[in-house]
This record gives structure tokens, sequence and C-alpha cells, in this order.
């Protein structure tokens, strides 16, 4: 009995406009209004499905984006989070290749950088080669670049910054600059305060 | 003989990506510039894992080749992977491969362990969408034909 009760009322939730038409609507009346309007309603409902599946298409890219946001503050909570970020400028002397980076002597991120990935650097673009966690204190970072430098030769150099982490997020930039005066290029690690 | 060829055969584990998006990885190639699978997004890849001490890796390279020549205007990628220690050695035998796809090193045999390599040679077929499809883990006449057939699937998806 509970069984069949539990299934009525499923029913009625699952279809509450059925059952509200039902309700409101005399069944003697159905009949005579239902030939005259049968051919419009397709062509509004298909509008209105298609409206709908949009909206919904629409939530799940919202919900998958606070999803992604969520999952970054949880993993890398503001208090603690570090990242580091690669950026080219000119590079007439040095073709980037790959970045090696170290936190406190342990290697973090190796990353091989493709020739389409470079050109969207020289192009303006950055990229965060590690996001992180350290915590409150002193640490030190060192970055390997490695590629081709004047004359296409191979070329690997390297840059080190100790700073301190405090309480908010850290953020970093690898910088590879061309050094007009000296034709070479030039590597430095910036700190975003 | 026949049936224990069979049992080895049925008792081989499926594949664990399969079904799975393929991880993505950059390699430096033999000759050539570095490459990354997820730059080839929106085509068919296929990947093949070879050694140079494999007898039957160079026969496959060069049916890929074959392939490739085929149906590159279609969409098709092919990669190879070497997975050799010696990069010197890898290099001299990509060297002498007739073939115009790129053969890519990976003496930390990183991607390997990524893709779980228990056999050379060893073929994974990529769709469009950067799933793993499907996987052979020998090469002969046999499964050269259902391979082709595969790929003409992926092709035309």
């Amino acid at each position: 009995m509970r069984f069949l009760t539990l299934a009525a009322a499923l029913a009625v939730l699952a279809s509450p406009t059925w059952a509200q038409d039902a309700v409101a609507q005399p069944p003697a009346a159905t009949p005579a209004v239902a030939p005259a309007a049968a051919p419009a309603a397709p062509a509004t409902d298909t509008r209105g499905l298609d409206q709908e599946v949009q909206d919904l298409k629409k939530d799940v890219v919202d919900l998958n984006r606070d999803l992604f946001v969520l999952e970054e503050d949880l993993l890398f909570p503001a208090n603690t989070q570090v990242a580091v970020f690669v950026s080219l400028d000119v590079g007439d002397f040095f073709a980037l290749d790959s970045v090696e980076l170290k936190i406190d002597q342990k290697e973090v991120a190796n990353y091989l950088y493709t020739p389409r990935e470079a050109e969207a650097l020289l192009k303006g673009g950055v990229h965060r080669l590690y996001l992180g966690n350290l915590k409150v204190g002193s640490h030190e970072l060192v970055a390997l670049f490695s590629g081709k430098g004047p004359n296409e030769r191979d070329y690997q150099r390297g840059a080190t910054l100790k700073f301190d982490k405090g309480i908010g997020a850290k953020y970093l930039e690898l910088k590879i600059n061309d050094r007009q005066r000296k034709q070479q290029p030039e590597f430095e690690i910036k700190d975003w305060e | 003989m026949l049936a224990f060829a069979c049992a080895a055969a049925a008792a081989a584990p499926p594949y664990a990506l399969a079904g799975r998006e393929a991880p993505d990885f950059a390699l430096r190639a033999a000759l050539g510039p570095t490459l990354r699978l997820s730059e080839h997004r929106g085509e068919v890849v296929v990947l093949s894992f070879w050694g140079s001490h494999c007898g039957p890796c160079g026969a496959q390279l060069a049916a890929l080749n074959r392939s490739l020549k085929t149906y590159e205007s279609a969409g098709l990628t092919v990669l190879g992977v070497g997975v050799d220690d010696d990069a010197v050695r890898s290099k001299e035998f990509a060297a002498a491969q007739p073939v115009t796809f790129p053969l890519l090193l990976d003496p930390k045999k990183a991607v390997a362990r990524l893709y779980r390599v228990d056999n050379l040679p060893m073929t994974l077929l990529i769709d469009r969408g950067g799933t793993v499809r499907f996987v052979h883990r020998d090469y002969d006449a046999r499964s050269d034909a259902l391979y082709l057939d595969e790929l003409r699937k992926l092709l035309n998806e």
C-alpha cells in the first residue's frame, strides 16, 4: 500500500504540468479545442525545446567552469599558492626549447616547448609553467633554460631567485629578453608583488 | 599448440587506456622539431612505439608510411616513438627508416610508461577527439588488415 502511494506521488511529481492540466480542464472540453490547436503546437514546442537545450548546455558550461575554479581553490589555496609563468620578449637571440624548474632543489616542472608554443610566447602569450603549494618562509627557485642561442648554437642558461613566501598567493615570472647591446639573451625572474 | 596460442591470446589483458583520453606528451624528434600530441587534436593519430632492437618494427613503420601516403589528406597523422635507452642508437635507426612521419625519442621511457607499453611494436589508434580507440600489440598480416579497417572507420567518423 505504501509502495502504491509512493509510486503515485512520484508520478505526480514527475509530470506536474500533465497533472495540473488533468485537474484544471474538464475531459469534455478537450476534443473541441484539440483539432484547431494541433498544427501550430509542434513548431512552438520544438522552438521551446531547442531553447531549453541551449539553456541546459550553458548551465553545464557554467557549472564546469565553477567546478574548475573550486577545484583550483581547494587544491591550491591562496595562502600557500605559488604560480610560475614563462614569457618571452622578442627572441632574436634565443629560440626556447625547454625549461626545467626546481624549487628548493626539487624538480617541480620540466616543459618541452613545441615551435607552435614558442611562437605563441613570442606573440605575447604567457605560459603557466607551474602551480603548486609552498609553506610560508624562505625558498629558492632555479630555472634552467635550453634552446638555440645566437648563431644557432645550443644554449643553456640558468636563473636563480631566493624569495620569501608570505601569507597570500605568490606569482613569479621567468622572463626571457633580448639584450641588444650584448647581442645575447637575458634571463630574469620577476617577483610579482 | 594452436589451442595454447589461442589461450595465450585470450589471456592477454585488455588495454587499460582503451576508451580513455590519450595522455598528452611532448617529445623531441630524431630529425626535426619537438612535437606535442595535443596539437594534433582533430586528426586521427596513429602512435607507434618502436625500438631499434625490435625485428618487426622496421616493417611496421614502413607499412604506416604507406598508410600515411594514402590517408594523409583525410586527416591522418602518424607518430613513431622510439623507446631505446641509447638516443644515439635510436637516431641511427630513425635515420635509416624510409619514412616521412616524425620519429620521436623517448629515452627516459616516460611516454612508454604513460601508455603502458608492454610489447614492441605497439600501435595505438587515437580518434579525432583524442580518445584511444584501438591498440595492436604485434605486427603481422592479420593485424595489419584489421588495423586498416579500424583506421578507415576512425577517418570516416
